[in-house]
């Protein structure tokens, strides 16, 4: 591999931090959503790299299929999104705490 | 992927292919009871695959078990299903909910149950918790009717979207630290990792994490008390036991499948037992309402069962599986009956509204009374058997200070439980009327209290065949 895998590692790392930062801060559903996939596209490098690493297939099957499973949860989610936006009029995440206890 | 690996996974391609067909039936044809009906014999269908099919392969394509454990859980989490949609049918009814969705929504997510508490891999674990997560989702939003459900369904979405995060990447750290996804080899892995063996840690930290947000252990449980408000009674009878049952049996497999390579989390894993223990049912005695006070009591019990699980012997898992089982019939009873009093969507949440109904129905009065002491676990009900055995197994462990603190947990937890029993018996001229429920829904709750008070009376029964059945 060109790459050491301790590069691999510590760029995964950072581009996960980022995105659950993103899903912290940002209060924008969307942007919570974007933080998520981030988070995700972390798990699929960690996995592509290691698959490298051990010279083995098996991580990036598993990537595609995390893509799958990626990809189906982002159609919920956009989903419930757009059905949130059409009830109360918001996508902000701050406005939906009517439970309280 | 051969024909006897099919064969073996002949109970969950009925549920999947029976929800299939049922989504399709409910596009065009919408009756509310020809399509549950067809649920319900789907159901029971793949649990009797379960039961009868001897699997000819113990392991499918390497990620998913076919032994006696996975057999055992594939026909619990049927069954469960079954008895969900038995008390949906009037809900979903007076609700407007689309039956064929709903339906195909709720054996999808029995399916998934089913693959997770089998799997063998991490990479059965993860499809595993997806399938379910995802019909979850939805499940809870489902109902337009309710402001609530919309939100409910956000917080689940959020939560569980981070949790899916958290897990795909302690996924791919433990994959990179042992090369291997099948369990046994990855946990080896974790033991001998050498120069990546903190990186494998830290993945077995982070899946630690998402198993955190989906059984809801303190610090991760904010989520819980909101869903379980907001979200479909039925909706909630399933996501307490099935979605959080399903995660246990999956760690009891995940810690029964071979040598701990996780010594260096068991100080973690103490921690997060005796908060979310302590946690749990502090913020339960505060709680008005009968959802969010199950909730919080739901949190509590898996404190507990992480304790069985720190035992690290054989007698602490078996008492795992069994306080899973219990937990899950009493759990789906306490939420079946608060089903079978919804009328109209109009259902008895604050304690307020419960004051007196015990007399005003004293069947229902005593069935919640039975569930609930099986909760709080007193004898002679089955819940007191399963703490019992617990913090037997954590004594016979040497770990007397956690189950000193689960037991003062346990005393706290009582009065909560108490607590409702003292509202439902309070006298109340002014209590409203409830919907008297339909048979079905009796039979749910016919089935849940027999399940408490048999295991409770004569334990021995289940005890032998998780002892036969646990890897």
């Amino acid at each position: 591999m060109i790459v050491p895998f301790g590069h691999v590692l510590a760029i995964a790392v950072i581009l996960f931090v980022l995105g659950l930062t993103c899903t912290v801060v940002r209060r924008q559903l969307i942007m919570i959503l974007i933080g998520v996939e981030i988070m995700l596209n972390a798990a699929a490098l960690v996995l592509v790299g290691a698959s490298a690493h051990w010279q083995q297939v098996d991580g990036q099957l598993f990537v595609v299929l995390l893509m799958a499973v990626t990809a189906s949860e982002v159609a919920v989610a956009l989903a419930m999104v757009f059905y949130l936006r059409h009830r109360q009029g918001s996508a902000v995440a701050d406005d939906f705490n009517r439970m309280h206890g | 992927m051969n024909a006897m690996e099919l064969i073996a996974l002949t109970p969950v391609l009925i549920l999947t292919l029976g929800a299939t067909t049922l989504l399709m039936v409910g596009a065009w044809h919408k009756q509310v009871i020809p399509l549950v009906t067809g649920g319900i014999i789907v159901a029971l269908a793949a649990a009797g695959a379960a039961l009868l099919i001897q699997p000819p392969v113990a392991e499918i394509a390497g990620m998913f078990g076919s032994g006696p454990y996975a057999r055992f859980f594939t026909l619990f989490w049927a069954l469960s299903a079954a008895l969900v949609l038995a008390l949906s049918i009037r809900y979903i009814h007076e609700q407007t909910i689309p039956a064929g969705e709903y339906t195909s929504l709720v054996l999808f997510a029995a399916t998934g149950m089913a693959l997770l508490s089998s799997a063998t891999s991490l990479v059965g674990i993860f499809l595993g918790l997806e399938a379910f997560t995802l019909s979850f989702y939805i499940l809870i939003a489902i109902n337009r009717h309710c402001d609530f459900s919309a939100e409910a369904g956000l917080k689940y979405l959020v939560m569980g979207a981070v949790a899916t995060g958290f897990m795909a990447f302690g996924i791919g750290l433990l994959y990179a630290c042992s090369g291997s996804f099948h369990l046994p080899e990855a946990l080896h892995g974790l033991q001998t990792g050498g120069a990546l063996r903190p990186w494998g840690l830290l993945g077995w930290g982070m899946l630690l994490v998402a198993i955190g947000f989906k059984i809801s252990l303190v610090p991760f449980h904010l989520w819980t008390p909101d869903v379980y408000q907001g979200a479909p009674t039925p909706v909630v009878s399933f996501l307490a036991t099935g979605s959080k049952g399903a995660v246990a049996a999956a760690l009891i497999g995940l810690f029964a499948s071979g040598p701990s390579g996780w010594g260096d989390m068991t100080s973690l894993l103490w921690i997060l037992a005796v908060l979310t223990m302590l946690v749990g049912a502090l913020c339960a005695l505060m709680q008005t309402h009968i959802k969010r006070l199950l909730a919080y009591s739901s949190v509590v019990h898996m404190g507990t069962l992480l304790v069985g699980l720190l035992c690290q012997s054989r007698d602490g898992l078996t008492a795992g599986v069994f306080y899973v089982v219990v937990y899950c019939i009493a759990s789906l009873g306490s939420f079946a009956l608060i089903a079978s009093l919804a009328d109209h969507g109009d259902e008895p949440g604050a304690l307020a509204d419960w004051r007196g109904l015990g007399y005003r129905y004293p069947v229902r009065g005593g069935v919640l009374t039975v569930l609930l002491l099986s909760l709080a676990g007193m004898p002679p009900t089955a819940g007191f058997m399963a703490k019992f055995a617990i913090f037997h197994a954590a004594i016979q462990a040497d770990l007397l200070s956690l189950a000193l603190l689960g037991i003062l947990a346990s005393l706290i937890s009582f009065a909560f439980y108490l607590k409702v029993i003292l509202t439902l018996f309070t006298p109340n001229e002014a209590v409203a009327e409830r919907h008297s429920g339909t048979g079905l829904e009796h039979t749910v709750l016919a089935i849940c209290v027999t399940g408490v008070l048999l295991f409770g009376v004569v334990p021995g029964l289940l005890f032998d065949l998780i002892g036969r059945i646990l890897p």
